[in-house]
């Protein structure tokens, strides 16, 4: 019997309750919810009944991926109700029939469907289990190719929970794992607390000193401060072939350092959106950006489930941004400073703390100590995706690429991983936050800096 | 702190040390088991960083940690030996 089996209830990570109440805010202004994607861009050969047959096996033994959260009693934290889990939907996988794609699919987005950006503005009722979904694209009927996304609420996985879960099906379907194998993982938290409550409630205060101290030079973002407004997002993806990629990722190496590139796409992040503001003509003063940190120990393959993160944030003063050495370095010592001062421990002390807290408190203290908005923009590297993993369900894995949601406000969010030595940059932007033009700008300045070259954003500049 | 107060033996055991501590490793690590593998990754090379520059005094950013440096305790402590000595 499961460790899950032997209790009802699975409590919301701190973490967890952050995004929950993300979802919380979306929900009510913008009438979305705050979901992730993970898609996987397949060759021919993709078994979808055998697909849907695995999902509904598994979903049958993990009861975590369709129990509804909600607090046990009035007060406390919210929970999968695993208990409760029997009597709602399994998770659902819907198969869409489409032509052969005119556009070559090794190629970024190009010829992404619709359906898959769609399903991010939508929402799923968590409250009653809905907490993961799948949409199966078929390009004459499979023997095109198969574009499959997988869009769940963003605390059912972090990103490489997600990855776990994809891998772990991989497993099932092959028969190299039971299935009911994965209803065993208890989200046996990579978060360790440790310390004495008052110890921990120590540190969480000073982790909101530090995000007090934000407040003096808050940010200000391309969405701007949060408006009630219809979530309209969209994302462009751009691939990067295996010779440019190995290009950059030498170039990351050589600056960053060779366990600590997420500095280098960091520092690049940041300058492209600074291009658009330029181009604005406005100065956001200082950048604001929480860099997520996965606190799973290298190479552990359990703790599939749930949010397994903390939050490093990095605040830059504008004059930083203008030179990338002046930045990264800055960046560095931030990084330094922030893991030598234990925020990261401090930041999960501090989300666990409040875990009981009301859905909305969490954002609006967040909001009232950074002054109206939350961050400049999101950004994450999540470095090789599926590694090793060269197939899924039989058929090659061309392409894939995480692509979470981003609140209106700060309505920009920049997403990197690398997929079999090609690097891939999702770029996911609310409608109205970013125009084409700047959109254009972003892409072109993030490119040039990845590449270590200044044609590009400079040639636009000078047209801006 | 400078070469004169540590030799490259010491700072060897220095960085075995820090792993061992950081990574909860025991004495099946040894001054040539390959770092990587041994479960460094991004955050914990700058914790180990950190230890070391707690211990010894001196810095060396993540920058200058090379794939060859990082091959094992023995190479990182040649990489922090360097820095000391031109420090």
């Amino acid at each position: 019997m499961s460790r899950w089996r032997r209790r009802d209830d699975v409590p919301l990570t701190g973490a967890d309750c952050f995004l929950r109440s993300f979802d919380d805010e979306v929900r009510r202004f913008n009438g979305a919810g705050h979901l992730s994607q993970l898609v996987l861009r397949l060759g021919p050969g993709f078994d979808v009944d055998a697909f849907r047959a695995l999902i509904t096996a598994v979903a049958r033994t993990t009861p975590i991926l369709h129990a509804p959260i909600r607090r046990r009693f009035a007060v406390g934290a919210p929970a999968y109700r695993l208990a409760h889990a029997a009597r709602t939907p399994l998770p659902e996988v819907t198969v869409h029939e489409m032509a052969p794609s005119a556009a070559t699919r090794e190629q970024g987005d190009a010829g992404l469907p619709a359906i898959f950006r769609e399903r991010l503005n939508a929402r799923l009722a968590i409250e009653r289990g809905e907490l993961v979904r799948f949409d199966v694209v078929r390009y004459d009927g499979g023997a095109h190719g198969t574009d499959l996304a997988m869009t769940w609420a963003h605390l059912l996985f972090d990103g490489a929970g997600s990855e776990l879960f994809i891998r772990c099906l991989d497993e099932c379907f092959h028969g190299r794992r039971p299935i009911a194998d994965l209803g065993r993982d208890d989200g046996a938290e990579a978060t360790r607390l440790g310390g004495t409550f008052l110890e921990r409630v120590r540190r969480a205060r000073e982790w909101q000193e530090r995000i007090i101290g934000f407040g003096a030079a808050p940010p200000h973002s391309l969405g701007g401060p949060r408006r009630h407004v219809a979530q309209v997002l969209t994302y462009d993806v751009v691939t990067l072939s295996r010779t440019e990629t190995a290009s950059v990722t030498q170039r990351a190496a050589a600056l960053a350092g060779h366990l600590t590139p997420v500095l280098f796409y960091f520092a690049a992040a940041i300058r492209a959106h600074d291009a658009v503001f330029s181009a604005r003509g406005e100065d956001p003063g200082h950048y604001l950006v929480p860099l997520p940190v996965n606190l799973r120990p290298k190479g552990a393959d359990d703790a599939v489930f749930r949010t397994n993160i903390s939050l490093l944030w990095f605040h830059v003063a504008r004059q930083h941004v203008g030179d990338f050495a002046g930045l990264l370095s800055e960046l560095r010592r931030q990084r330094r400073a922030g893991i030598r001062d234990g925020m990261i421990e401090k930041g999960v002390a501090a989300m666990d703390l409040v875990r009981a807290a009301p859905a909305r408190l969490h954002v609006w203290l967040a909001r009232n100590n950074l002054r109206g908005e939350l961050a400049s923009f999101y950004f994450a590297f999540t470095n090789d995706f599926l590694p090793g993993m060269d197939a899924f369900l039989g058929a090659e894995i061309v392409n894939g690429f995480h692509a979470p949601s981003v609140m209106p406000s700060p309505g920009s969010s920049l997403i990197m991983s690398i997929r079999a030595g090609r690097l891939n940059v999702t770029h996911i932007y609310q409608r109205g936050a970013v125009a084409d033009d700047e959109r254009l700008r972003l892409r072109a300045q993030l490119l040039d800096d990845l590449r270590g070259r200044t044609s590009g954003a400079e040639r636009l500049r000078s047209s801006g | 702190m400078t070469t004169k107060d540590w030799t490259q033996t010491a700072l060897v055991e220095c960085v075995v040390d820090s792993v061992r501590e950081l990574l909860s490793l025991g004495a099946d690590f040894s001054p040539q088991s390959d770092l990587v593998a041994a479960g460094l990754d991004s955050l914990a090379v700058t914790q180990l960083m950190l230890a070391i520059e707690d211990r010894t005094g001196i810095w060396v950013d993540e920058s200058r940690l090379t794939p060859e440096n990082l091959r094992s305790a023995e190479t990182l402590a040649a990489c922090v030996y360097e820095q000391m000595a031109a420090a």
